[in-house]
């Protein structure tokens, strides 16, 4: 029931945003993750034949999601449910949406800190921890003005 | 709303993205890196030092790790400071910065850095700050499950660790803080826990206060808590059932109920991720092992959480047969569906509903959408592999087959998965055929394991030992190949599990020898299912080691050593430099076995060739065979050397450690061939594992204060007050029936009176009975579950089953927990179940009869077993009367009692019967005063039983009870 990373690939393979849950990764491995994962997925960009699912590593499902030039990528366990984490994908571009007021990957690549700080309030450590986008954005509002 | 941004940093980035290359962008950035460095030199103000660290962290999440690691100590800096926005900056630049690598020294290198400013900012009295500090420890210090370090009294700086832990559990159980802070908490804890599992197992109090943090009131909590909740259970299964009422109920509400708050729900969908999140837990809990005995099943579970179980597993399979619009809601359904799905059979579904659930799957194969056919194979591999109910064998397998080429390789090995899943001995020959034909066409990633499963699945069914070696051998011929990596695509395991069972298996020797000279003179050509042009199989390394092995060992029951010999000789300079290594040992063989064989210059004057050899293996066989060869004549000195191979003794396959998907799947009973296989001469016993009884297990459960009044209470009245204090009372009524004991306690609400609360979060935490593990004397079962949140009053059933003589010292404990205006409360009480609590009254005609019987025990049992005597001075409530009245409470029938003037010779004869499932037993008990002592009311208790020794339990619980005042 763990998330152990969130990528936010370009389809060019650059990554917009980059969060390892857990420090079971060298930097070497890192790399090698994001390139490898980038291949893969940009080569099963083909929704109409390719599921939105593929283990990778045999350690790691991936569940995956393109948005308009960005893929939305999460590293999960193998017995985890694909779909419920999909959809939580999803959920997470909608509050960046309402967040950013219309995201664009500008807005992820000016704002790249902020990210960090969103993904803290959704998924913490790699768990889910909160599942009321109200609450999200409104926790989000405050955090903004104590600044 | 537009998030404030800084103007400095926003340009640094567009000059960035504007550089033509990369070389022009690497200069920019160690420019920029030099301009922060001076910059840090100065003095300056905090939006200035979190904007050049900002710049920094970006640098780094680029690539460039080089030349910036003096931030780190500007992060740490900024951390100190008072404003919010800026302090943050500096807990995500040290998380960036510091966050080299996986060991755990650099783990700890770590802590010692952040530890002062953490522990600073989890005191302070601002939770926002307070939050960031969690937040840090959460995502910071958190390992995967299979991380290869934990923490413990041993590490220097444990005192730290075990201070942040602490503090980090003092929020989660704090009354005082935001449902927010609590939370983030939870998580941190459960990184923590995994990092210092001792915390945990040994701090047996913390252990009920976590567990009821999966019956909050706020989702988010609820869904916070559950992987620190499955994880707490995984290290302490006992406890697993307490929690089981909680989830059922909640998923109840919210998924046949409908009852959730506005906010949670995800479109039209309530809580979905609540919803799948505990539907998975519930799974995880079915399927978790403790010493290889399931800790939960269904005879567990009381009725009314078990049938909320299962309407949750209905109701969302039907919401799922509804159309519903949108993407959203559509996958929400799905996944809650999927899961239900999953949880299905362990709710002791009939047969007739897996069937059904199976037809519906199945007919989801023919969905269009990709997705879709994934997770019904997926869904349809979780159950007929937990039910062992195949899926359909007409209709599916040749669909399964023609999915084995879906244009999606995960749907392609969905698809294998579930093949394997679904192999009976009705269809294992065909799958496996159809298995081996798909081989060559498979994707390279896939290659491994179809060919671990082939080998699994053959030694699971073969009935037909030389079907199994020849279906062995083919697939060691066809899975010849190897990745660009140079990695064989057949595991080593598949050939060295075909030479033990080879070696252990006698009559397949001569056989083996015969097939492989066959397939070594004639390679297998494929078929290729009329896909293309024939496949000519190539050279298969795995195939020559077996050869190798199997030949050399067992050549000589076949003629023709001559032909075997160069056939292995031709492959020699056509293989790697291990199999060569092998064969060097196959050819000495071969010179013992056939010294006077044409060969034998050959294989000489290949030792002395490869005694130069490049490869430092090889020259080294080669030069000592050759010595040994040499050395003295006749090859005595090689025949000493060269002995025949011991049967193997560890009989397990290690090939199902290698099998990826579902762990239960492998787990599946079967009968493995070599099992079968007699053994020539074990070399060795199978040494005796190791006793691993956990050392932090079973500490004795304290029991609370007080508990002894209600139990000295139950011991001789059926009804009554078992325990109270000013939160809570529990009376109690026990109903017999033979050897059925029901006890219902009422739990009563005592805080509602006086302060106007409820109590919330009531768990039966454990029932811990003392009868023992492999033959108890009594069953315990948790009938009715008292509810959760108790206004006033609640009822909570227990069912004992006297199975045989209850010893005195076998009674359970009941430990509950609940929380009250905020305080948590756990209570461990004991209550009797006793032999005498299954006495029932005889009917003796008369005087005559009980003496005649008591003569008869004495006969045939002797006073020693039949009889026991003790001595009481009863309390000074039991007067003679009372004593009478406590007897025929118990269930004496009182036979005779002699008038209460005058006071002496007194003497009271009681008989009964004592009902166990095995036996009923019965019992006599005489009670006589004793004139000669000086202590007045002294009696002696005289019990006479017709089961040996149970006589003595009797009396020293009348014992107990005569002489407690309370």
């Amino acid at each position: 029931m763990t998330i152990h990373f969130l990528l936010i690939l370009n389809r060019q393979g650059k990554a917009r945003l980059v969060k390892w849950f857990n420090n079971d990764y060298s930097n070497q491995e890192r790399q090698r993750y994001l390139s490898e994962i980038h291949r893969l997925i940009s080569s099963r960009d083909d929704s109409k034949y390719q599921s939105n699912f593929v283990e990778y590593e045999q350690q790691h499902k991936l569940v995956y999601r393109r948005y308009a030039g960005l893929y939305f990528v999460f590293g999960i366990d193998l017995n985890d449910n694909e779909l419920n984490y999909l959809e939580s994908l999803h959920f997470f571009v909608e509050i960046l949406d309402e967040y950013f007021n219309n995201v664009c990957e500008l807005d992820l690549v000016f704002n790249f800190y902020k990210l960090y700080n969103i993904l803290d309030e959704i998924y913490l450590g790699g768990q889910i921890q909160e599942i009321s986008k109200s609450r999200i954005l409104e926790r989000l509002a405050y955090l903004d003005k104590l600044a | 709303m537009a998030p404030s941004q800084m103007k400095g940093l926003t340009q640094f980035i567009i000059n960035l993205r504007n550089s033509n290359d990369s070389e022009e962008e690497a200069k920019r950035i160690n420019l920029e890196i030099n301009n922060i460095q001076t910059k840090f030199a100065t003095n300056l103000n905090g939006y200035q030092q979190k904007k050049y660290l900002c710049k920094l962290v970006y640098i780094y999440l680029n690539g460039y790790h080089e030349g910036i690691e003096f931030g780190l100590k500007h992060a740490i800096e900024l951390v100190d400071s008072q404003v919010y926005s800026e302090k943050q900056l500096g807990y995500l630049a040290i998380s960036i910065l510091a966050n080299k690598n996986s060991s755990k020294i650099d783990l700890n290198n770590t802590l010692n850095i952040v530890y002062p400013i953490l522990i600073k900012d989890l005191r302070s009295n601002n939770e926002d700050i307070n939050c960031l500090a969690i937040q840090y420890i959460a995502s910071n210090f958190n390992l995967s499950d299979n991380a290869s370090y934990q923490i413990d009294e041993s590490d220097e700086n444990s005192s730290e660790w075990l201070e942040l832990i602490d503090m980090t559990y003092s929020f989660v159980t704090s009354p005082i803080h935001k449902p927010i802070v609590k939370r983030k908490a939870i998580i941190a804890l459960f990184a923590l826990s995994k990092l210092y599992p001792k915390v945990i197992i040994n701090n047996n109090n913390w252990i009920p206060r976590i567990l009821t943090l999966i019956d909050d009131k706020d989702f988010d909590i609820v869904i916070s808590s559950m992987p620190l909740v499955e994880y707490v259970v995984r290290l302490k299964p006992q406890f697993i059932k307490s929690i089981i009422p909680a989830i059922g109920l909640k998923l109840f509400n919210i998924v046949v109920e409908g009852k959730c708050p506005e906010e949670y729900y995800y479109y039209k969908i309530p809580a979905p991720w609540l919803v799948v999140g505990l539907l998975h837990l519930m799974e995880q809990f079915f399927l978790m092992k403790d010493k290889d005995i399931p800790v939960l099943c269904i005879s567990n579970l009381d009725d009314q959480t078990l049938n909320n179980f299962r309407q949750v597993v209905s109701t969302s399979i039907q919401n799922a047969s509804q159309s519903i619009k949108g993407l959203p809601n559509r996958n929400s359904q799905s996944s809650i569906l999927f899961q239900a799905v999953s949880l299905a059979v362990f709710l002791d579904a009939s047969e007739d509903a897996i069937h059904g659930a199976i037809n519906a799957l199945i007919l989801l194969l023919n969905s269009p959408d990709t997705n879709t056919r994934y997770l019904a194979l997926d869904a349809l591999t979780k159950l007929t592999s937990r039910s062992n109910i195949p899926v359909g064998v007409d209709d599916t397998i040749p669909k399964l087959f023609q999915l084995l080429y879906d244009k999606d390789i995960s749907v392609r090995r969905k698809a294998l998965d579930l093949l394997y899943a679904t192999c009976t001995p009705l269809t294992f020959s065909s799958i496996i055929n159809r298995l081996l034909d798909y081989f060559p066409f498979s994707d390279f990633s896939l290659k491994s394991e179809l060919g671990i499963k082939i080998a699994v699945l053959a030694e699971r069914f073969a009935t037909d030992s030389t079907w199994y070696v020849t279906t062995m051998l083919k697939l060691l011929s066809i899975g010849g190949g190897y990745n660009s990596n140079g990695v064989s695509y057949i595991g080593n395991e598949v050939w060295e599990r075909i030479v033990q069972i080879i070696v252990n298996n006698e009559d397949l020797q001569q056989k083996t020898c015969k097939l492989i000279i066959n397939l070594l003179k004639n390679p297998l050509v494929l078929s290729a299912n009329g896909k293309s042009q024939p496949i000519q199989t190539g050279l298969s390394e795995n195939l020559i080691k077996v050869a190798g092995f199997v030949l050399g060992e067992y050549g000589h029951l076949v003629n023709d050593a001559d032909t075997q010999f160069q056939l292995l000789y031709e492959s020699y300079f056509r293989v790697s430099l291990l199999t060569r290594a092998m064969l060097l040992s196959t050819f000495l063989k071969f010179l013992v076995k056939f010294p006077d064989n044409d060969f034998v210059p050959e294989i000489i004057d290949l030792f002395e060739i490869e005694s130069k050899s490049m490869d430092l293996e090889i020259q080294t066989r080669a030069y000592e065979y050759l010595k040994l060869a040499t050395i003295s004549s006749n090859f005595e000195l090689a025949q000493k050397t060269i002995k025949p191979l011991p049967a193997f003794v560890n009989v397990e396959s290690s090939l199902l450690h290698r099998i990826g998907g579902y762990h239960d799947i492998s787990r599946r009973k079967s009968r493995v061939l070599a099992k079968n296989i007699p053994r020539k001469s074990p070399t060795a016993d199978i040494t005796n594992g190791e006793d691993d009884t956990n050392p932090f297990d079973d500490t004795k459960t304290a029991l609370s204060p007080n508990w002894y009044s209600g139990y000295y209470r139950m011991l001789h009245f059926d009804a009554g007050i078992f325990f109270e204090s000013p939160l809570i009372k529990l009376t109690y009524r026990i109903l017999k029936e033979g050897n059925n004991i029901l006890i219902r306690f009422t739990i009563i609400n005592n805080s509602a009176k006086t302060a106007g609360t409820d109590i919330t979060k009531f768990t039966v935490l454990e029932l811990e009975s003392r009868a023992g593990d492999t033959d108890p004397s009594y069953l315990l079962n948790l009938k009715q579950v008292p509810e959760s949140t108790i206004r006033d009053k609640s009822v909570l059933e227990i069912e004992i089953k006297v199975r045989s003589v209850i010893e005195n010292n076998e009674s359970p404990i009941l430990s509950v927990t609940f929380m009250c205006g905020g305080s948590f409360n756990q209570l461990n009480l004991k209550f009797p179940v006793l032999l005498i609590k299954t006495l029932s009254a005889t009917i003796l005609g008369s005087e005559d009869d009980f003496e005649k019987r008591w003569l008869q025990i004495g006969e045939l049992l002797g006073t020693n077993e039949g009889e026991y005597t003790t001595t009481v001075i009863p309390s000074a409530s039991f007067t003679y009367p009372n004593i009478i009245r406590l007897l025929s409470r118990l269930g004496f029938a009182i036979v005779y009692a002699s008038p209460e003037n005058p006071p002496s010779n007194l003497l009271i004869k009681g008989a009964g019967i004592l009902h166990t499932q095995k036996s009923n037993y019965g019992v006599l008990t005489k009670v006589k005063s004793i004139e000669s002592e000086v202590q007045e009311n002294g009696y002696n208790i005289v019990v006479r039983c017709t089961g040996g020794g149970i006589a003595e339990v009797i009396a020293l619980t009348l014992k107990e009870i005569l002489q407690e005042d309370l």
